[in-house]
């Protein structure tokens, strides 16, 4: 019983905080760009903003349109419930390893897809397009980085990588583990549509993706449809945070203080890795869509040159 | 120590993985700079290791001479280079980009079953910064086949011989000086060779594309 | 007597399976009556041939053997035995036989009148029953018979639309196809004799050299592979599943294809044993490649059931990645993985009838009710045809191997098999491995893209064509059918150990080595109902699925709460205000699968061409653009040979043809004394 609270308390921290790492992001860009930039919890107002609205069905859709905002919203926050934000607290009860994690994120993206041509809007159809390939591409970049890591874990239990990361101290300075974090890196980029991939901050249609296929969303389906984006987002990054940047193992004490400092840690990595994907977003430019392809081989030969590093070479 | 080598050979072979995939000329002359620069980085640390243990300043010597000629010299001269030519993309390709990355992916594996071949290299240690640099050479080649113009002929040249350079460093931890000196003096002319005759070959025939040389057999 | 006993239930099942194609062919002059009693007797027969798998699985019984008749012919028996590897397929095949003919009482209804019906209720029950005597004939002259006649059968299903050319000239690709592999599978037979003096399978296969196991492999191989359809022998099977009438795809597809699995599990496995790792290799290879190809040629096509044919490529490409691992691993005496590889290549097989069966009679009902295979032709078929449309949803999902459905399972103990297979030590089988586990993640990412394709373009937006503006929907038997389908896959897919029990027990019967002591859990509410001891991997689905429903509750209800009930108002789709949008503007299939079209152009060879009419080139009077992709395999392989093999027969021809009488007679007389030498020698 325990373990579901705390396990629960984790699914907590991560819906609470998810809109916040947007608003990082925004925020880091901002900073670079000598702008202002939006208040921090901006999305929160927007999300409270749009839930308050009414919402405009197109006359097309059928059901799928509706139900779409709430099986991506529920499959991405049973995603996060497989994602320990600590290693601290013993191992989550909750069945689900790193498998499963993404194979229900493909399964919002599939609803996502197909809300998408629901309403017969040409935007819809290009942009689930566009995501089909992107995600299709980037897929064997993910399996493979993630096997890397269970196989050295012995385990595909997330909490167990977690722990096995933890337990190696500073994943950084060897190489199978640069070569993984930085594929991680570019699948992060990809899955979230930024800006290599896609930019967030256009309704252009010859760049959208992921907002095209939102175009037809109002209301609360929207901000259902944006707070999930934002959540999947917090997800990968505490993926990456938890697994490449692990700090469980300098908190010496156990007990509800130690979950405290762990959690402040990982508020801390994960300040830390916004920053770093809004760095990444400000120093490349949207890249053209057949240019993808590249992108994405590039991520797949890290993952296997890492995998390679690791388990050929032997180190 | 040896974590270290093993972290600098996987960034530079990282950074020839990097420029297989650019098109820009200017890129690849960034990349290049960046490879050597990690490739004096290496030469320095093992440079101070030596003056530590052994008190020679051979390596540190080299290391310094690296970054004169690579990371300031040569891209520079490239710079001047680029200036001239009026072609600052590649644009059509044999195989496109993914596809030679992959390539280049293969070339490491294949490099790996070459490599563990040779018996006095196979102590564990040393197999993972050989094969990585051994890589960079196979991949500079494979640059220089897959590229048209000229002036990525000339990247290619330099990853190999930054290749070859690297790959001498891991498996000997630091070789004669006098080598070192004839490889940098060799690499001098031909870049200086290379880089009158890609203005030349701008002006004869207001292209650098390498592939016009065909029309200059009888 | 024990009426129930598993043997008298097989012999009840194939003697329905005689009934009903008897009383086919007695009623042929009532269409209505003909396809009610041939179909109910199939509904019957295949209840009986599920219960004796069942309870042979269940029973723990090693074997039975089924003996009608003596034979007198040397050397073969007509005897049947059923162990717990075909009790599985037996189960296969009865569960997808159970579905199809419920839908086909639906479906055949549009025959009445117009073809003969009886005699199509004829080659449906005759084929199903062929297809069992493969799976339980114990003799390989029989096994060979009871495999031609389903080639044969099934050629003539294939063609029983025979007045479209297209349907002719498929049927012809197919019969010389399977008939390729059937030679291939001859020499094996051959081999067999010549070695064993048997054609006994449960003979010993000890006394086979090196060599000759080798040669044999390789003959079944592709002997088999010609049958599975995998790449490069795939060439019939995107024709012939498409020109086949719907319900007979959802069998060639869901079950006929896997014969060859079987096969290769019977004659490979069994008999000859595997210790050659090559063997493992060669089987992953062509695994790996007819996934990707497989997929990528699905996700290009237009004609919505060639894309399922080309997705059997994929799919039976998964199931050999699978065997190829198991093979591998038991070459290398590593019992377990490879047990635990064979289970999921096997479940794959089980979930893949399931599935594409359902697809197959979902497409067979969009055809049922368009009368139009084109994808471009369809559109907003989920308003027209609901219950289509969810059930449809529900397989491809599956397909997709999305997470509350059984797709999902397969795929899963396919990547733990493979995690279980890397280990340190040989280099180049690692590699091997984690290939393949690039190309099982790209190939379940593009399965996922083209079946959104697939659903997305035929059944969701404006219809596309007056053929799917006026779509009814299809008779509650069709609908029966397909549900039955999609809710087996769901099912599965929650309780995964249902299928997964029954498996394990073949697995330790074939392998010495089950499987379901590693898979611990129990049946419903616990928490790991599907767990690999030894490591920590552990999914469980129906905690997921609930999961996933309280929190699709609890975002219906924090919405409630924060913003009240708020109107929702109908309009129409975005146009950027330049008046309706019609459904000519809407994503095509072609303009769907576009950018992996160039993405990977070189496996497509794909040209375009626009051809603009009028004076000016900006304002033209009227705009032609064709695209058009070609088959790597055939373009490359399959018509050079072609080119080759017919100018070498016009060549030899002229050699040996002469037309004269006496040197016919010659070759006759030479070939005789040679025989005559080779009695006195040989």
């Amino acid at each position: 019983m325990i373990a579901i609270i705390n396990n629960l308390i984790q699914l907590l921290v991560i819906l609470l905080l998810a809109p916040m790492v947007d608003g990082l992001i925004k925020k880091s860009k901002a900073f670079s760009q000598k702008r202002q930039g939006a208040p921090i919890l901006q999305m929160y107002y927007d999300l409270f903003k749009l839930i308050k609205k009414d919402s405009v069905v197109s006359e097309t859709a059928s059901w799928i349109f509706k139900a779409t905002p709430y099986i991506v919203f529920s499959t991405t926050a049973a995603a996060a419930l497989l994602v320990p934000v600590t290693t601290l607290l013993p191992a989550v009860p909750f069945p689900g390893d790193i498998i499963l994690l993404f194979y229900l994120l493909a399964l919002g993206r599939f609803f996502m897809c197909i809300s998408a041509l629901d309403t017969g809007s040409t935007f819809g159809g290009m942009g689930s397009s566009r995501e089909a390939m992107i995600s299709s591409l980037i897929e064997p970049s993910i399996l493979v980085s993630i096997f890397t890591i269970g196989l050295i874990a012995g385990s595909t239990s997330i909490h167990q990588m977690m722990v096995t990361m933890a337990a190696v101290g500073n994943p950084l300075f060897q190489p199978v583990f640069i070569l993984t974090f930085l594929a991680m890196l570019i699948i992060i980029l990809a899955e979230t549509s930024r800006i290599p991939v896609d930019d967030p901050a256009t309704h252009l249609e010859l760049t959208m993706v992921h907002e095209a296929m939102l175009l037809e969303y109002s209301g609360k389906h929207l901000a259902l449809m944006e707070y999930s984006a934002a959540v999947k987002q917090l997800i990968l990054i505490t993926l990456v945070a938890n697994l490449f940047l692990p700090a469980d193992q300098l908190i010496p004490f156990a007990g509800s203080g130690g979950f405290l400092l762990s959690v402040a840690l990982y508020f801390l990595r994960v300040v830390l890795l916004s920053a770093m994907i809004a760095v990444a977003e400000i120093s490349t430019v949207k890249f053209r869509f057949f240019s993808i392809p590249n992108l994405a081989a590039l991520a797949f030969i890290l993952s296997f040159l890492g995998f390679l590093q690791y388990f050929i070479l032997g180190r | 120590m040896d974590s270290y080598f093993d972290l600098l050979s996987v960034l530079i072979l990282l950074s020839s993985f990097i420029l297989v995939s650019h098109k820009r000329i200017k890129s690849y002359i960034k990349t290049f700079r960046i490879q050597s620069a990690l490739i004096a980085l290496t030469a320095g640390i093992m440079g101070f290791h030596s003056l530590a243990s052994e008190g020679s300043l051979d390596i540190l010597l080299v290391c310094a001479i690296i970054i004169l000629l690579k990371v300031i010299y040569i891209p520079r001269l490239l710079h001047k280079t680029y200036g001239n030519v009026e072609y600052k993309v590649e644009k059509d390709f044999f195989l496109n980009i993914p596809l030679l990355i992959i390539i280049c992916c293969a070339l490491v594996v294949f490099t790996y079953f070459s490599v563990s071949g040779i018996s006095s290299l196979s102590a564990d240690h040393i197999n993972l910064q050989v094969v990585n640099s051994f890589s960079v050479i196979l991949i500079g080649f494979f640059f220089m086949i897959s590229r048209k113009k000229a002036l990525g002929q000339m990247i290619g040249f330099l990853v190999i011989e930054n290749g070859i350079f690297v790959t001498a460093m891991f498996s000997t931890h630091g070789m004669p000086f006098i080598v070192d000196i004839g490889i940098f003096i060799d690499m001098i002319t031909a870049i200086l060779i290379m880089g009158i005759m890609v203005v030349q070959i701008n002006e004869k025939f207001e292209s650098i594309n390498i592939n016009k040389l065909r029309n200059l057999k009888g | 007597m024990n009426w129930f006993a598993p043997d008298y239930l097989l012999y009840g099942s194939m003697i329905t399976y005689l009934a009903a194609a008897i009383a086919a062919i007695i009623f042929y002059k009532h269409p209505h009556l003909c396809t009610q009693s041939a179909q109910a007797g199939c509904i019957l027969a295949s209840v009986l041939g599920a219960a004796s798998a069942v309870r042979l699985l269940l029973s723990g019984q090693e074997k039975i053997i089924l003996k009608p008749f003596e034979s007198t012919i040397p050397y073969v028996s007509v005897s049947m035995t059923m162990d717990a590897l075909s009790a599985f397929f037996l189960l296969i095949l009865s569960v997808l036989t159970l579905c199809v003919s419920i839908y086909s009482i639906g479906y055949t209804a549009h025959y009445h009148g117009k073809r003969n019906v009886s005699l199509f209720h004829f080659l449906y029950s005759t084929f199903i029953l062929s297809m069992l005597l493969v799976f339980t004939a114990d003799n390989a002259v029989f096994f060979f018979m009871a495999w031609e006649i389903m080639a044969v059968l099934s050629y003539f299903l294939v063609v029983f639309e025979s007045e479209q050319e297209e349907n002719r000239q498929a049927g012809l690709l197919y019969i010389v196809m399977t008939h390729l592999g059937t030679a291939f599978l001859m020499i094996a037979f051959m081999l067999m004799f010549y070695y064993t003096e048997t054609f006994d399978l449960s003979a010993s296969s000890q006394h086979i050299p090196e060599t000759g196991r080798n040669l044999m492999f390789l003959f079944f191989l592709i002997g088999f592979s010609t049958k599975a359809g995998v790449i490069p022998l795939h060439i019939w099977l995107p024709y012939a599943h498409p020109a086949a009438p719907g319900n007979i795809s959802a069998l060639m597809s869901g079950i006929m294809i896997k014969t060859a699995v079987y096969g290769l599990l019977r004659f490979v496995f069994l008999y000859l044993g595997v210790e050659t790792p090559w063997w493992g290799a060669v089987i992953l290879v062509i695994g790996m490649s007819s996934a990707v190809f497989g997929v990528l040629y699905a996700f290009i096509e237009q004609n919505i059931k060639k894309l399922l044919a080309y997705s059997s490529i994929e799919n039976m490409g998964i199931i050999f990645i699978g065997l190829g691992i198991a093979f591998l691993a038991f070459a290398r005496e590593n019992h377990w993985v490879g047990a635990l590889a064979l289970t999921a290549s096997l479940l794959h097989c089980f979930n893949h009838s399931l599935f594409k069966g359902g697809l197959f009679l979902g497409v067979g009902s969009i055809h049922y009710a368009t009368h139009t295979k084109n994808m471009e032709k369809l559109g907003g078929l989920i308003k027209r045809m609901p219950v289509t449309a969810v059930f449809f949803l529900g397989s491809a999902l599956s397909i997709s191997a999305l997470v509350p459905f059984n797709g999902f399972i397969g795929e899963w103990l396919t990547y733990q098999s493979i995690f279980a297979s890397i280990s340190s030590g040989n280099a180049a089988l690692n590699i091997a491995y984690i290939v393949s586990v690039a190309v099982l993640a790209l190939s379940g990412a593009l399965a996922a893209a083209c079946f959104i394709k697939l659903f997305g373009i035929s059944f969701l937006g404006l219809p596309r064509s007056d053929h799917a503006a006026y779509a009814k929907e299809v008779p509650l038997a069709m609908n029966l059918g397909s549900g039955i389908l999609a809710f087996l896959c769901l099912l599965f897919g929650l309780l995964p150990l249902i299928p997964l029990n029954l498996l394990s027990r073949v697995i330790a019967s074939i392998t010495g080595n089950g499987v379901v002591g590693q898979l611990q859990g129990g049946f419903l509410a616990a928490w790991y109902p599907l767990k690999i001891s030894g490591n920590n991997n552990a999914v469980s689905p129906l905690l997921i699925f609930v999961s996933i429903l309280l929190l699709a509750a609890l975002a219906l209800a924090m919405l409630r709460i924060l913003g009240g009930s708020r109107r929702e108002r109908k309009y129409g789709t975005w146009d950027c205000g330049f008046g309706s949008l019609t459904p000519r503007m809407q994503y095509s299939g072609t303009a769907f699968s576009k950018p992996m079209k160039i993405v990977f152009k070189i496996f497509f060879q794909s040209s375009r061409d626009l051809k603009l009419q009028g004076d000016h080139p900006y304002h033209p009077e009227s705009m032609e653009y064709t695209i058009t992709t070609e088959s790597v395999f055939e373009k490359y392989i399959y018509i050079p040979l072609l080119v080759w093999v017919t100018a070498w027969s016009k060549r030899v021809k002229l050699m040996i043809q002469t037309g004269s009488v006496h040197t016919y007679l010659l070759y006759i007389f030479v070939a005789v004394l040679v025989l005559m030498l080779y009695n006195r020698i040989g």
